[in-house]
């Protein structure tokens, strides 16, 4: 019968796989992208007219979330599941270089030269790209990609305001400073950008004469005299009231729309949200006080030829097709792409667009962004130097150099690879031991009796045992077995328990200092309590209320309530989100109507915790608040009569008897609750971010960031994965002790 | 309709030597017993003493160790529960909660894939039966103790096995309740002329409803025959202690040299030699009076003397407890005839018939002579 | 009437209602902010306390409702679709697979590695993934299951199971042996006693359970993301993390998918929220 019913199930999944069958007579090419909008409708259109050129070819496009985009490849091209062509970045060239998953695109600018070459003379490659492209995608000696789109920053003016404000000169960012007197209006201020994020202040930086990064050798530069006074300039423009502390991008596109600031430093991403104000866009100015341009970073995306294609030659015909001018006009007109492609520009609407024109410009005075493997790295210790210098411009100095420690552990040079015989030899002996036991165990009469009598029971466990061990278990295993191993970017080597020692020792900084293993497990340790305290004791009283038959609509009411338990967690996490922002958040609007100045939340620990605690509170208190209803209902209603008798009051019904009855029914709930809590990874991820500088960050987050964001340490992750799971089963043990300890239900007091 | 014996397949039981052992525990240590035909034979005893688990074995729910079951001409000892041919009412009725009464009692026709039509009858003949009509539709939570128990009753009597097993039925329910079903679980035997194996811990439900009693003791059988049979002639102390409310009082006396007294302080009483072995001079023994067999000595010499404490009026009757040469003791009077006594008197007491028990104080056995 | 039940003077009362309808806000605010974004024109957040479209407009769901694919597919729909088959099948295989282990863990208590396995059982739980993620895909890769339905589903199903086994050895737990003898000595066997006595008398059990398996597979997308890689083949939450990108969202969007997606869900939700109060308690969350 069970055998039966799986039959059934499975029959019918394989029938629901009717996608998978492909044809034979036709060639498929296969091309990933993350584009969204007008960009992914323009590709859409050019691969329909590159199908007509090509009558046999198919090109299947798979358009991926972003935040699944990087482990898709990661994780689908080393196993020649991959696309054959994918769009991306060239920021991330040089991580999939490293780790064999593209190949040059030399025959493609090849092609494409020849094409836009025609019967003249044979063009170069900056004739045809610009040469800010061509920087991006080049390393030893071959492109890596064919360039398609560029993206900087530029300055954003409101056309109104600006007309308002006279039409000034915009050649220099000082000069709006001249608009700080509120002759804009009220509330309006002259420049809102995302002052504490680095890539937004990359351009002042640059026209200081620093950069972030030494491209040549990777070092981290965001440290020293020149990145001090460009953080010091900023500061001034905070002080002189120029642009407002605190505001993220969401808060900053919001604002300019909102006509609350004359200017914006910001990126074509914004268009979409303006809706249908006018505004007029210029490249960024200079500065006046170096009398440099701030140049912008300039983000390259290409078409990039992946290994292991399985139609490598229609893999470059498509990738020359993208690039060919007729094409990119289409990705500049439909998809408002700033494309690389010099010739699309003589379009003459083109050559007249007030959108892509100033973008292009900027572009072309900008610095294609560091291709170098630590430039990645370098922006969370950057980010974070930066918003404490800016929060507090004493530390300047202290902020900055901390940047430049916490880039070093990032980069640290890997442990020295050791050889695999020792774990060879201990998990040999561990696996012949375990083999011993089980040879003596067997010669037992009364342990082999007790296997007989348990026969039954594996017939009912065993599919579970298969199921669970072959796709939970062996994964895990594998996982574990990972965090003895090192590298970055998936170049593992065996370094033995190198990972852990360096965990446990915090890298040789002290023990407790920020972003130590202790540090964050203190946090983590704090986050946990905090949650359970009040998802208890709201779920509680809510359950008591509730279990009250004098409460008229309580149906009603219970139904609202459980409402926070029914909406997928990440959606509510990006909505609390928002709600916490400081310029635009919903709560900050409550404090202003009672009279309380706007708080930055994710500014100081106590507040970004605050607000993940208030997150996951609303997420996880409806839960108890069942599980005590249930409980609740299991309670015999005349031991209260009996207590009352005995001249009990209210206070103590609930403490003699609610409490000690409900415990055995909660601390179940309570313990899985405390194994879900400690790895709570959506709302620290999604509401904080791990603000203020990493501060809130839990032990899942911090795993999470070393296996993604810091270069795939996956070894080092691992190892975090593996003490978290230490930590827990040491966590559950005591719980354990404290349930099954002389804590027994005493209530039986009538 | 219901008539005596509706079925006359032959559905006699016949347990012989079963053991039974749980880890280290041996709960039955050979059982061998006869369950005749269209019997009610009541297992009593004891918890603990392996009445549950005995009955389990017949319905098949344990399988014993060695020993051999025949139903009818049948050895069922390795069958399934469900080839048996059986239906049991469980101490906690298990009624299946997620359907109502009238699903509850076809539940085992439709396993047994029995027409449709034949389950309605049954279905209200049963309820007929028991009084369950108006509450064919209800779930088993929306009913009273009582009537989840008729429920219970009633799911058995629809399947019409060869043999009936209760596991005390009515421990559940209140003392009034509790002597009505007994009464109705009589009349139904006496209705159907089914055989049932009844088990309970309760004398009262034992020495009412046996045709044939079974007393066990820690997995045997003590003793084993008509219920007023065994109250009357208890091979062993424990028998004799379990059976009668209240308690038959024991005291310890020693035999006189003439072999025919027994003495102890407050105590002497003559016997009538043929009744028991022979008994030695000086010989310990232990001797079981009842209750109800012991009456005020108002004219003759009295034969006992019972230092009254409490006592309890019944109204008809009255209990003195007292002691008795240090022993407890309790005497029955007939509170009609006589004054009272009050806590605090002395009371001579002689026998009402010549009804002494007499045990062997080593090994409990009976010492009297005429033990079937 | 028993001392709880029986009304206190009205200022508690209306003092117990003010407490309510406080948690009620608390709960129901952010889900309006959802609403009035997924209703709103513009793509943004707007600094106000009051969650409120300011311009009021259907186009975020129309957009999210009617996106067809380049192949002319009614993409929506078919997603809908997927997710629906995906999480079912989740639901159904996860009870199948914990069921009997359950069952066994409940009524054989003491077999040989029943112990250990079920320590064994919550230690998965309290191993984070991130660790386990590119391993799965290998395997995955290895028994061919990439990028179907069927891999989902068995991932899914075998994420879910642990929590489920012990949701179900409490439910079973709770239900008395009595019931499965009952139905022996009525002629069933231990299958048909399991099938046709245990499994109903556990169904307000089984219903959560299934409830929380399917729940994890709808809203899942970051394994879906990575496992799938035809857009037909997608699920709801994958297509709604589409409106989330590098440097900006787009929110309305985001918004509307959000409601459409939690819409089911919650539908479920109070489907079942009589069982899941007594489903979680009844042995329920026994660890």
């Amino acid at each position: 019968m069970r055998a039966w019913l799986a039959c059934c199930v499975f029959a019918l999944l394989f029938f629901t796989q009717s996608h998978a069958s492909a044809q034979p007579t036709q060639r498929t090419v296969t091309l990933w992208h993350a584009y969204r909008g007008a960009e992914q409708q323009a590709l859409e259109q050019l691969i329909r007219s590159f199908e007509r050129t090509q009558p046999n070819v198919r090109v299947s496009v798979l358009a991926v979330p972003f935040d699944a985009y990087a482990s898709k490849l990661e994780a689908a091209i080393p196993r020649q599941n991959g696309p054959d062509l994918f769009l991306d970045a060239h920021e991330r060239v040089s991580s999939y270089r490293a780790r064999g998953l593209i190949v040059d695109s030399d025959a493609v600018l090849d092609l494409a030269r020849t094409e836009a070459s025609g019967a003249g003379a044979r063009l170069s490659a900056s004739d045809v790209f610009e040469q800010v492209s061509l920087d991006a995608f080049s390393a030893n000696s071959h492109v890596w990609g064919a360039p398609l789109a560029l993206k900087c920053l530029a300055l954003f003016v409101d056309e109104a305001l600006y007309v308002r404000a006279g039409s000034p000169p915009l050649d220099e960012l000082e000069s709006l400073s001249a608009f700080t007197d509120g002759r804009l209006g009220e509330g309006v201020v002259p420049l809102v950008y995302y002052a504490s994020n680095a890539y937004f202040h990359a351009p002042i930086l640059h026209a200081f004469g620093g950069s972030l990064l030494d491209p040549a050798d990777g070092r981290y530069a965001f440290v020293g005299e020149r990145a001090e006074r460009s953080v010091q300039f900023v500061t001034q423009l905070q002080r002189d009231h120029v642009t407002p502390q605190e505001l993220d991008g969401a808060a900053v596109s919001q604002m300019f729309r909102a006509g609350k600031s004359l200017a914006a430093i910001s990126g074509p991403w914004m268009l979409g949200e303006l809706g249908d104000r006018p505004v007029r866009i210029v490249a960024l100015p200079r500065l006046r006080q170096t009398g440099q341009p701030m140049r912008s970073f300039v983000t390259v995306e290409g078409a990039l030829l992946a290994q292991h294609a399985r139609e490598p030659a229609l893999a470059r015909a498509l990738a020359a097709f993208l690039v060919r001018a007729d094409a990119a006009q289409v990705r500049a007109r439909v998809g408002r792409q700033v494309v690389a492609t010099r010739a699309a520009w003589s379009d003459p609407a083109l050559a007249q667009d007030r959108t892509l024109q100033p973008f292009l410009r900027a572009a072309r005075v900008g610095l294609a962004m560091p291709t170098h493997s630590n430039m990645r790295l370098a922006f969370e210790p950057a980010n974070q130097a930066l918003r404490r210098a800016l929060r507090d411009p004493a530390a300047l100095r202290v902020a900055l150099e901390a940047g430049a420690r916490r880039f070093a552990v990032g980069t640290r040079p890997l442990p020295p690879a050791s050889n695999p015989l020792w774990l060879q030899l201990l998990l040999g002996s561990l696996a012949l031991t375990a083999i011993y036991r089980t040879v003596q165990r067997a010669r037992d009469p009364v342990f082999r009796q007790s296997v007989r009598a348990s026969r039954t029971a594996y017939a009912y466990v065993s599919h579970a045992v298969i199921v669970v061990g072959l796709l939970v278990v062996s994964p895990l295993v594998v996982g574990a077995l990972t965090s003895l191993y090192a590298g970055r970017d998936g170049a593992l080597s065996y370094v033995g328990t190198a990972n852990y020692r360096e965990i446990l020792t915090a890298q040789g900084a002290g023990l407790l200092s920020s972003g130590s293993f202790y540090a964050v497990l203190l946090v983590t340790v704090l986050w946990t309590l905090a949650n359970l305290v009040l998802h208890v004791s709201i779920g509680v009283i809510l359950a008591l209320l509730l279990s009250r038959t004098w409460l008229s609509l309580r149906g009603i009411y219970r139904v609202l309530l459980i409402v926070p338990w029914a909406v997928p967690s990440y959606v509510t996490a990006l909505s609390w989100k928002g709600m916490f922002q400081r310029q635009t958040g919903a709560i900050n609007a409550m404090l202003h109507m009672v009279g309380v100045e706007p708080v930055s939340w994710f500014a100081s620990f106590s507040t970004a915790f605050t607000a993940n605690v208030l997150t996951n509170t609303w997420l996880g208190f409806p839960f108890m608040m069942v599980v005590t209803l249930g409980a609740l209902a299991g309670i015999p209603q005349d031991l209260y009569e009996a207590a009352e008798v005995d001249g009990a009051s209210a206070w103590q019904q609930f403490w003699l008897i609610t409490v000690p009855l409900l415990k055995p029914s909660l601390l179940p709930a309570v313990a899985m609750g405390a194994v879900w809590t400690f790895n709570q990874f959506n709302v620290i991820y999604l509401v904080s971010g791990g603000e203020p500088d990493g501060g809130t960050e839990i032990l899942v987050t911090e795993a999470y960031r070393w296996a993604f964001t810091r270069q795939a340490q996956y070894g080092y992750a691992a190892a975090y994965a593996v003490l978290i799971f230490g930590v827990l089963v040491l966590l559950t043990r005591a719980l354990d002790r404290v349930t099954q300890g002389p804590a027994r239900p005493k209530g039986e007091n009538s | 309709m219901w008539q005596r014996g509706y079925h006359r397949a032959v559905s006699s039981l016949s347990l012989r030597g079963i053991r039974k052992t749980l880890g280290a525990n041996a709960i039955l240590k050979g059982i061998d017993l006869e369950v005749p035909d269209g019997s009610l034979t009541v297992l009593v005893g004891p918890s603990g003493c392996g009445k549950s688990t005995l009955l389990r074995t017949i319905a098949g729910l344990e399988s014993p160790d060695t020993g051999v079951i025949t139903l009818g001409d049948r050895d069922v000892t390795r069958a399934e529960p469900r080839d048996r041919d059986i239906a049991m009412v469980f101490q906690s009725y298990a009624l299946y909660p997620h359907l109502t009464v009238r699903e509850n009692l076809a539940f085992g026709l439709r396993l047994r894939k029995e027409p449709e039509k034949l389950i309605r009858a049954r279905i209200e003949e049963v309820s007929a039966m028991l009084g369950l009509d108006t509450l064919l539709d209800r779930l088993p939570r929306d009913m009273s103790g009582g009537q989840r128990q008729r429920v219970a009753m009633g799911r058995a009597i629809a399947r019409r096995p060869k043999l009936f097993l209760f596991d005390e039925p009515l421990s559940n329910l209140d003392a009034a309740l509790r002597n009505q079903v007994r009464v109705e679980i009589k009349k139904l035997h006496a209705t159907l002329g089914a055989t049932m194996i009844y088990v309970t811990h309760d004398q009262v439900e034992a020495m009412t409803l046996a045709d044939q009693l079974v007393v066990l003791s820690a997995g045997t059988i003590e003793q084993n025959g008509p219920p007023l049979t065994v109250y009357a002639q208890p091979v062993s102390r424990f028998v004799a202690e379990f059976l009668g409310s209240p308690s038959m009082n024991f005291l310890e006396a020693t035999v006189a040299k003439d072999t025919r007294t027994l003495r102890a302080e407050g105590l002497s009483l003559t016997l009538d030699p043929a009744r028991f072995v022979s008994l030695k001079p000086d010989q310990r023994v232990l001797v079981g009076l009842r209750p109800h067999d012991v009456q005020p000595a108002l004219d003759g010499p009295a034969m006992l003397t019972l230092a009254i404490d409490v006592v309890e009026a019944m109204g008809f009757e009255a209990f003195a407890h007292g002691h008795v040469a240090g022993s407890h003791f309790i005497a029955r009077l007939s509170s009609e005839a006589h004054a009272l006594p009050k806590p605090g008197d002395t009371l001579g007491l002689t026998l009402a018939d010549d009804r002494v028990y007499l045990f062997d104080p080593e090994s409990r056995r009976s010492l009297a002579r005429s033990v079937p | 009437m028993t001392p709880l039940q029986r009304p206190p003077p009205l200022p508690w009362r209306m003092a117990a209602h003010a407490a309510v309808i406080a948690a009620v806000g608390f709960a129901l605010y952010p889900v309006l902010w959802v609403v009035s974004l997924a209703l709103d024109g513009a793509q943004r957040p707007s600094g106000r306390a009051l969650p409120w479209p300011v311009a009021p407009s259907l186009d975020h769901f129309r957009a999210v409702l009617f996106a067809h694919s380049r192949e002319g597919t009614w993409l929506f729909a078919r997603q809908l679709t997927n997710s629906i088959v995906v999480s079912a099948m989740t639901a159904l295989t996860a009870i199948a697979i914990a069921t009997p282990a359950a069952y066994a863990l409940a009524r054989f208590p003491k077999f040989v590695g029943a112990q250990s396995g079920t320590k064994a059982l919550l230690a998965t739980q309290m191993f984070p993934g991130v660790a386990s993620a590119i391993p799965l895909y290998i395997l995955l890769d290895k028994l061919h299951l990439l990028d179907t339905q069927l891999g989902l589903i068995l991932v899914y199903a075998t994420t879910a199971v642990p929590f489920a086994i012990f949701q179900l050895r409490g439910a079973f737990e709770s239900i008395p042996k009595d019931l499965e003898e009952a139905a022996m000595v009525d002629g069933a066997t231990r299958l048909q006693a399991f099938v046709r006595v245990v499994l109903p008398a556990a169904r307000p059990a089984l219903a959560v359970t299934a409830l929380f398996a399917f729940m994890s597979a709808w809203n899942e997308f970051i394994l879906a993301a990575t496992f799938l890689s035809h857009e037909s083949a997608f699920t709801l939450p994958v297509a709604l993390q589409r409106h989330v990108g590098e440097y900006d969202a787009a929110w309305g969007r985001f918004a509307a998918g959000s409601i459409i997606v939690s819409l089911p869900v919650m539908a479920l939700f109070y489907a079942l929220q009589k069982n899941l109060v007594g489903g979680l308690t009844s042995g329920g969350v026994k660890g």
